[in-house]
């Protein structure tokens, strides 16, 4: 047999294998683990060992994985519709709260180089952007002390690429702030919460870890190829840093979640080698 | 109360429940015993089916002390007994007709 051949590993492998509410996983393990007691003294009254009853009766319990799935069959335990969405909306939720405070953690960065290496590293106009009489008096209402229209203008832009990211990094924080008190209020999360109505992993192990690292993979990737191009092609007076102070940013967040991710399926092979049989 | 056809691991499960409340090894081995090792299982899915059972309103359970140990105990409904009996007729007429068409006396 392949799988756990002691009680207590095969009930830590039904743990991993079971999806629904707290209360009713909690419900499965305390029975399954009442009957393969049960079992486990027959065999002894029968004359085995107590490695060969245990052996024998988780044997006969059947499959975690088949276990666990003859009870997800229909739905997950004590789970239905609304749970899933609403986990789904509380994974997204906080995808776009970090999303929102990433954004203002970039304009922070972009201030930095502003200061660093000038307005026009990150918001100069490409070569051969001009301006209307008119549109240049409006960049001059905002920056009077500019030398020229273009100054003006490259110094407007980058004060808009900062006060817009600033902006929603503020409002990150504001969802962040309503998830953390949703969260507290209703007490549904995934993960080992044991609160009533909490739910266990309705949504795969490390969705939202893999959702985090692949989406600000990929952001911080285009914003990267945006920036070098730029760089490369016309220039560190044509704003790459509005670009490249995302891709920063980004790749720090997707490393982030990509470490979660990691960390979590070293658990999980930890916790199965555990539970699997000794070689 | 929702109320289903039992499929055939529910029906016997229903009719063992019938004879008394028990809990889920209980059930395996009476189901065992009764059918002289012709159902023989993997233990483990007796609780899923036992869960619907539940979901469905045909069996009711609770925790109990039983022999100093705190069980789940399973016991058939009044709607559980009434869809045992649909079941029971069922599946006799089901046996009659079979055993003609093989030519065999019932």
């Amino acid at each position: 047999m392949s799988g756990p051949v002691t009680i207590d590993a095969y009930l830590d492998r039904l743990l991993l294998e079971l999806r629904g509410r707290a209360r009713d996983v909690r419900r499965v393990l305390a029975e399954a683990e009442d009957h393969l007691r049960d079992a486990a003294a027959e065999g002894l009254a029968a004359g085995l060992s107590e490695a060969e009853a245990e052996r024998a009766a988780v044997e006969r319990f059947g499959s975690p994985r088949v276990v666990a799935g003859r009870f997800s069959d229909a739905e997950p335990l004590g789970v239905g519709r609304r749970e899933i969405v609403d986990q789904l909306a509380s994974s997204l939720a906080l995808l776009a709260a970090v999303g929102l405070l990433a954004i203002g953690a970039s304009g922070v960065l972009s201030m930095g180089m502003r200061s660093l290496l000038g307005d026009r590293f990150v918001a100069g106009d490409l070569p051969g952007v001009t301006y209307t009489p008119e549109r240049c008096r409006e960049f001059f209402e905002y920056h009077p002390e500019a030398s020229s229209c273009a100054a003006a203008a490259t110094a407007h832009h980058a004060d808009e690429v900062e006060s817009y990211r600033l902006a929603a990094g503020a409002l990150g924080a504001l969802v962040l702030g309503a998830w953390l008190w949703h969260r507290r209020r209703f007490g549904a999360r995934v993960a080992d919460d044991y609160t009533p109505g909490a739910v266990v992993g309705v949504l795969p192990d490390g969705f939202a870890a893999v959702a985090g690292a692949s989406l600000f993979g990929v952001a911080g990737a285009v914003l990267g190829v945006q920036a070098l191009g730029q760089m490369v092609g016309t220039g560190a007076g044509s704003g790459p840093g509005q670009w490249l102070s995302g891709a920063l940013v980004s790749t720090l967040v997707a490393s982030w979640y990509a470490v979660a991710l990691l960390r979590l399926l070293v658990s999980r092979a930890r916790a199965r080698a555990r539970s699997s049989p000794a070689a | 109360m929702r109320r289903r056809s039992a499929g055939q691991l529910e029906m016997l499960l229903l009719a063992v429940l019938a004879g008394a409340p028990r809990h889920g090894y209980g059930v395996i081995e009476a189901l065992r015993e009764r059918s002289e090792g012709a159902f023989d299982l993997a233990e483990g899915t007796v609780y899923p089916a036992l869960r619907r059972l539940e979901d469905a309103g045909l069996v009711r359970s609770r925790w109990s002390e039983v022999e100093g140990r705190r069980r789940r105990v399973y016991e058939v409904t009044g709607t559980g007994a009434e869809v045992l009996t649909e079941r029971r007729t069922e599946w006799t007429a089901l046996v009659r007709g079979v055993d003609a068409v093989l030519g065999w006396s019932s």
